[in-house]
C-alpha cells in the first residue's frame, strides 16, 4: 500500500505519523510546495528575528527517518489524475492508492483597486512571505496591515519587536474582533498603540496606490485618509488552497468536499485540514489528520471533536483565551469581572457556559473549553461561577486517567 | 507506561506534594521561599462543591489534548509514555493551556513565558517527589497499559 499526502503542515505531519504507526510495512511519501517543515502559526516570531528557519520546525530532526517518510520538498503540485492514480507536479508524477489532501490555505487578497499586481504587497502565510517581509521591512519607513486579526496583528507584533511601527486598519470596530471582545480586544490595542502603532477601525481600504516601478505607495480609506505605505501586508482572510483540483472530478465547494470520514466522492482520495475547509485551528487539523489517516489504513473513523471556536492570544506578555461565543446573545446571561491584572467574562445560557474570555490570567483555566464545547450545565454546582472547575465533575478511570463525570 | 494514580479519598489536602514538586524544580541545595512566584508546585489540589479534595495532577494522559495544540513541537509524547515539555522550543502561544480539558497546565506565574508542566521528576530518577511525600498514599506510581 502507498499512502501519498500533499502538504506538510499540522494535517499532513500528523497523517503520515499515525498512518506508520497504523501500518508497519506501507510506503509513506510526502509532497509538499514548503522548503521544510515548518509552523505556519511561529512566521511572525522569524519576521521579528526571534526564530531562525530550523526554529520553526515542529517535528524533531530525525521525524522522517524515524518513520520511515519519504518528504519531498519544493514540490508544486498541478494536479490528480484520479483514473491513473497519479499525483502531477512540475517535472514529475507520483502514484498512490491512498491519497491526502492537506494543502492548507493560502491568503486571500480582496478586490481592492489597485491590490492585483503591485509590488511590495505580502499575506503572512508561506515561509517566503516571512523572508520578504523581514527584509523589505528593514528598509520600510511606511508600513501598512491590512486585517487587525490574529494574522494580521502577528505580522504587526513581529514587526513591533525589529522596531518598526506598523499601521492597522479593519472594517471591523474593534481588533481581534474573531477572538475577543471589544473589552478584552482594547487592552491589546492599548499595547500596541503604546509601542509606536496606529490603528484605523471600521475603515476599509478603497484603493491601493502604486508609483512608477510599481511598488506600493500609498492606501487611501473609505475615510478619505491617505496612508504613505512602502510595504503593505494583508491579512484578511484565507482561503483553501485547491486551485490544483479545478478538472480532477474531486467535489470542491469552498474547500475539498468531505464526508465524516473525511473521504472525497473519489474513492481512495481524502482530505484534511484547511483544505477542507473545516479546521480553523491547529488542534483541529491534529485530529483531522489522525481521522483520515485512520481511514486511509483501513479503520473506519469518525471525526469526533469538531469544536474549533477556541483561540489564545499573547501579546506584550498579556495571555488571553476564548471559547465560544465572545459575546451575550438573546437569553444569555453574562457574568464579568476584573482587576488591575485581569479581565474575566463567562456567558451562560440556561445554566449552561457557551462562552468565556479570559485575560491576563489563563492559569489552569483549560476545562472551558470542554464545558462550553460538551454543553455542561453548572446550574447545580453549588458555587460562584468563578470557581466551578473540574473538580466539580472530577472522575478517574481504571487506568488513572481523568474523566469528566457529568 | 508508569502513571502517578489517585485515590482522591484519601486526599487530606496537606500539599505535601505541591511543596516536594516546588522543591524537586529548584536546583540542589537552594532553600526556596514558598511565597516566591518564581517557585511553584506543578500539580495542586482543588475542592469540589462538597469540600472534598480533588488532586489535579498530570495524567500523561494516553491521547494528549495539550500535545495536539502544540504548534512548536515543545511538548512530546515520549515513547515512555509521558508528556515532556521543552521550554526553549515553546513559542509561548498557550494554546496547550486552553486545551487540556482538566485545567492541569499553566503559564509561569513569575514571567508568564513558558508552561508549567509536570515532567515525571526526570531529573530525580523518574520518581515523582510528589509520590514519595504523600503521606497518606493517595498518589501512587503504577504501570498501566
Amino acid at each position: 500500500m502507498k499512502h501519498v499526502i500533499i502538504g506538510s503542515g499540522a494535517a499532513g505531519i500528523t497523517a503520515a505519523k499515525v498512518l506508520r504507526e497504523q501500518c508497519e510495512n506501507a510506503e509513506i511519501v510526502i509532497l509538499s510546495a514548503d522548503e521544510a517543515v515548518y509552523s505556519r502559526c511561529m512566521l511572525h516570531h522569524f519576521v521579528s528575528g526571534e526564530r531562525q528557519v530550523e526554529e520553526l520546525s515542529f517535528i524533531s530532526d530525525g521525524f522522517f527517518a524515524e518513520h520511515r517518510i519519504r518528504f519531498c520538498p519544493n514540490v508544486q503540485v498541478t494536479g490528480i489524475d484520479t483514473a491513473s492514480q497519479c499525483v502531477l507536479f512540475d517535472g514529475g508524477s507520483e502514484t498512490y492508492d491512498r491519497l491526502l489532501i492537506a494543502t492548507g490555505s493560502e491568503s486571500f487578497f480582496p478586490p481592492i483597486d489597485g491590490l492585483s499586481g503591485t509590488k511590495q504587497v505580502y499575506g503572512l502565510r508561506d515561509l517566503s512571505d516571512a523572508r520578504a517581509i523581514r527584509e523589505q521591512a528593514k528598509r520600510a519607513e511606511h508600513i501598512v496591515v491590512i486585517g487587525a486579526g490574529l494574522v494580521g496583528l502577528d505580522a504587526a507584533y513581529g514587526l513591533v519587536k525589529m522596531g518598526k511601527a506598523p499601521t492597522v486598519v479593519d472594517f471591523a470596530e474593534t481588533i481581534l474582533s474573531a477572538n475577543l471582545d471589544a473589552h478584552a480586544a482594547a487592552t491589546y490595542q492599548a499595547k500596541f498603540e503604546e509601542a509606536g502603532c496606529r490603528f484605523y477601525l471600521d475603515r476599509k481600504v478603497t484603493e491601493v496606490v502604486r508609483d512608477g516601478a510599481g511598488n506600493v505607495s500609498a492606501v487611501t480609506l473609505d475615510s478619505g485618509d491617505t496612508l504613505p505605505c512602502d510595504l503593505l501586508i494583508v491579512a484578511v482572510g484565507v482561503r483553501p488552497m485547491i486551485g490544483f483540483l479545478q478538472d480532477s472530478g474531486i467535489a470542491c465547494g469552498r474547500g475539498v468536499m468531505v464526508n465524516d470520514h473525511l473521504a472525497t466522492n473519489v474513492p481512495g482520495i481524502y482530505a484534511a485540514g484547511d483544505a477542507a475547509g473545516l479546521s480553523e485551528s491547529w488542534p483541529s487539523a491534529i485530529l483531522q489528520g489522525e481521522v483520515a489517516a485512520m481511514n486511509m489504513s483501513g479503520t473506519k473513523t469518525t471525526q469526533q471533536d469538531t469544536f474549533s471556536a477556541k483561540n489564545t492570544v499573547h501579546f506584550f506578555g498579556i495571555p488571553a483565551l476564548s471559547a465560544g461565543r465572545l459575546v451575550a446573545g438573546p437569553g444569555d446571561v453574562e457574568d464579568c469581572r476584573e482587576d488591575r491584572n485581569r479581565y474575566q467574562k463567562v456567558i451562560t445560557h440556561d445554566g449552561v457556559p457557551v462562552g468565556v474570555i479570559l485575560q491576563g490570567d489563563i492559569s489552569r483555566s483549560g476545562f472551558w473549553q470542554y464545558l462550553i464545547k460538551n454543553k455542561i450545565d453548572v446550574t447545580n454546582i453549588p458555587k460562584s461561577i468563578w470557581n466551578v472547575s473540574f473538580a466539580d465533575s472530577y472522575g478517574l478511570d481504571e487506568n488513572g486517567e481523568y474523566q469528566w463525570d457529568v | 507506561m508508569r502513571r502517578i494514580l489517585i485515590e482522591a479519598d484519601k486526599c487530606k489536602g496537606c500539599k505535601n506534594c505541591s511543596v516536594a514538586c516546588m522543591k524537586a524544580h529548584v536546583p540542589e541545595g537552594t532553600v526556596f521561599s514558598l511565597s516566591d512566584p518564581q517557585f511553584e508546585s506543578r500539580n495542586t489540589i482543588l475542592l469540589d462543591s462538597e469540600e472534598k479534595c480533588r488532586p489535579l495532577f498530570c495524567r500523561h494522559c494516553d491521547k494528549p489534548a495539550c500535545v495536539n495544540s502544540c504548534m512548536s513541537g515543545a511538548l512530546v509524547k515520549n515513547p515512555d509514555g509521558h508528556v515532556l515539555y521543552d521550554r526553549d522550543k515553546c513559542a509561548q502561544c498557550f494554546m496547550c493551556v486552553m486545551n487540556c480539558p482538566f485545567g492541569v497546565l499553566k503559564p509561569d506565574r513569575a514571567t508568564g513565558t513558558y508552561v508549567v508542566k509536570c515532567d515525571f521528576c526526570a531529573l530525580h530518577g523518574g520518581e515523582p517527589s510528589c509520590v514519595k511525600n504523600c503521606p497518606t498514599e493517595a498518589i501512587y506510581v503504577k504501570e498501566v497499559e
